[in-house]
């Protein structure tokens, strides 16, 4: 809207109505006073304004627009007809105006005056939306920018805290299964001592009093039989638990080990008859009490596990393989020894092959085969501690082959 | 080359100090048989018994008032009873004092046997070995009984 000041009606009216005539909003103000009002009120973009006017001349009308906030930018047209002179269209310029016309003007030039003035208002006005809208989307940006960065260190705090929660949860579980692995082992250490009492008294009470009293004899042999089985699983919870102490990885000969476990069977290698074959075997780095203990546990099972009536053949073998693999091909430069222990004793079932490596868990019926139900534990342990892996190919029957794969160099001295 | 003349037993056993006594007699009934109940008395014993030492002693390990890794370290501070060998008798067969009473200068490290036929042929062994060769002898008898034997 433009707003026309002046103290003369005729003035006001014939530029109202040739502004009119070219569609643009007017309104009039008759003194400064007037102006002033309307202009705090209202919205304009130009304003027009007489210099000569009663009590509020243009100049002060000009000057206190341009002292308010709200007001400073809305252009100011001066019209005058009598001071016409250079002084006062510089004091006009100073009040405040955007330009200065003299009368008699010419209507086509103020018009375009008018026209552009209006433009470059609604124009700064815009300009100056769009400023703003950057200010805020800006400080909206840095808001943001803020909470994430506080999201983030939260972030990292929380990581850092689980992280560190989680070593401790860690630590803590190291601690206990040491812990478990060192209370296992008393127990069956103090298990063992009333049992060796028992085993004693109960054969010397056998050798004193009962020889002539076969009956009693016969249950006194039960009583021991039970009490032998008693001890020989003691001492294999014993050997498990003995298995989770740190211990030092050395090179080992494994022939010399499989010689060592043989014999330990001898009696039972020679009472059975069996033929044992064993592939030459290189050296690896392993602990060489718990190596002995694997090949004893599986030879052992091996004659264990024979057919009755048939006579035991058990051989040994191995290759070099690249992967720890229980199928992968051999080859020649491989960082692994994959061993195979193959027997042709009764063999089992597929479907129990899961079972086998549980501790405590038997197959066989005890009255047919002996066994503790820990001793393939023990193997597997032994194989995971050397970070290796053990599997089993087997066919009810027929026999089994069980395979082993083990590094031949450990990476780490110790387990 | 002497045998052995006699033998002091320590421990708190006393179902192991007479099965001991008994299969020890049936064995070779001329070897002398001291026997005491702890480690304090042991070294007590020691100290009084004349001037006259056993040619062996076995040392049991967890007994009360001094147990035999302490009652060891005593034995072989001294003078006059480090040459007196030792023979760590226990039921234990834990690593650590497997180690521990070897490093401090045990000769040999038994677990006890399992029955009257074991101890025997242990004590037999003993008995008729001269001291200095007992070591490669209980290695060798190790194969024919259960109780686990370290030289």
């Amino acid at each position: 809207m433009i707003l026309i000041v002046d103290d003369k009606y005729e003035n006001l009216f014939s530029l109202k109505t040739l502004l009119q005539l070219y569609a643009y909003d007017t309104d009039t103000a008759a003194s400064g006073e007037e102006a002033l009002k309307k202009i705090l009120k209202n919205e304009y973009s130009v304003i027009i304004l007489d210099v000569q006017m009663p009590d509020m001349d243009g100049y002060e009308v000009a000057e206190a627009i341009s002292g308010l906030n709200k007001t400073r930018d809305i252009p100011i047209i001066f019209l005058s007809a009598v001071n016409i002179d250079k002084r006062f269209i510089a004091k006009g310029y100073d009040s405040g105006g955007v330009d200065y016309i003299t009368k008699p003007f010419d209507n086509d030039l103020l018009l375009m005056k008018v026209k552009t003035f209006h433009r470059l208002y609604t124009q700064r006005q815009e300009l100056k939306q769009v400023e703003e809208a950057l200010r805020r989307e800006i400080e909206i940006r840095k808001k943001s920018q803020q909470e994430v960065e506080q999201i983030n260190s939260l972030l990292e705090f929380k990581v850092e805290e689980r992280t560190r929660d989680l070593l401790q949860l860690n630590k803590d579980l190291e601690n206990r299964n040491a812990e478990l692995a060192q209370y296992a082992y008393l127990a069956s250490h103090d298990l063992q001592e009333p049992l060796r009492k028992i085993i004693t008294f109960i054969k010397i009470i056998e050798e004193k009093y009962l020889k002539n009293i076969p009956e009693a004899k016969t249950e006194m042999s039960k009583v021991i039989t039970s009490s032998e089985r008693m001890r020989n699983l003691i001492n294999a919870l014993l050997s498990y638990s003995k298995l989770s102490a740190v211990s030092l990885f050395t090179p080992v000969n494994v022939n010399e080990v499989v010689k060592d476990a043989l014999a330990d069977l001898e009696l039972t290698i020679k009472e059975k008859q069996a033929l044992i074959d064993v592939t030459h075997l290189p050296e690896i780095e392993a602990i060489p009490g718990q190596m002995r203990q694997m090949f004893q546990n599986l030879l052992s099972n091996a004659l264990k596990f024979s057919k009755t009536g048939v006579r035991p053949q058990i051989n040994i073998c191995h290759e070099a393989v690249n992967e720890l693999s229980l199928e992968a091909a051999p080859d020649k430069n491989g960082k692994f020894i994959r061993i195979h222990i193959t027997d042709n004793g009764i063999g089992l079932d597929e479907s129990y092959i899961d079972k086998i490596f549980v501790i405590f868990q038997r197959l066989h019926g005890k009255a047919q085969y002996e066994g503790t139900g820990i001793g393939l534990a023990i193997v597997k342990k032994i194989v995971e501690k050397h970070n290796g892996i053990i599997g089993v190919k087997s066919r009810e029957g027929e026999g089994s082959t069980f395979t082993i794969v083990l590094p031949v160099k450990q990476s780490n001295s110790t387990n | 080359m002497t045998h052995p003349r006699s033998f002091l037993l320590v421990d708190d056993d006393i179902d192991d100090i007479l099965i001991f006594q008994e299969t020890l007699k049936k064995v070779d009934e001329k070897i002398q048989l001291f026997y005491v109940h702890d480690g304090k008395d042991a070294l007590d014993f020691l100290a009084e018994n004349n001037g006259h030492l056993p040619s062996l002693i076995f040392l049991d390990i967890n007994m009360p008032r001094m147990d035999g890794k302490e009652c060891l370290k005593h034995l072989k501070h001294d003078e006059k009873l480090k040459n007196i060998p030792v023979l760590m008798y226990t039921t234990s067969s834990q690593s650590t004092d497997i180690e521990e009473t070897m490093m401090t200068g045990a000769m040999c490290f038994i677990t006890k046997p399992w029955g009257v036929n074991e101890l025997n042929t242990l004590l037999s062994a003993i008995a008729h070995t001269p001291v200095q060769k007992l070591p490669a002898t209980l290695q060798t008898l190790q194969k024919n009984i259960s109780c686990f034997i370290v030289c």
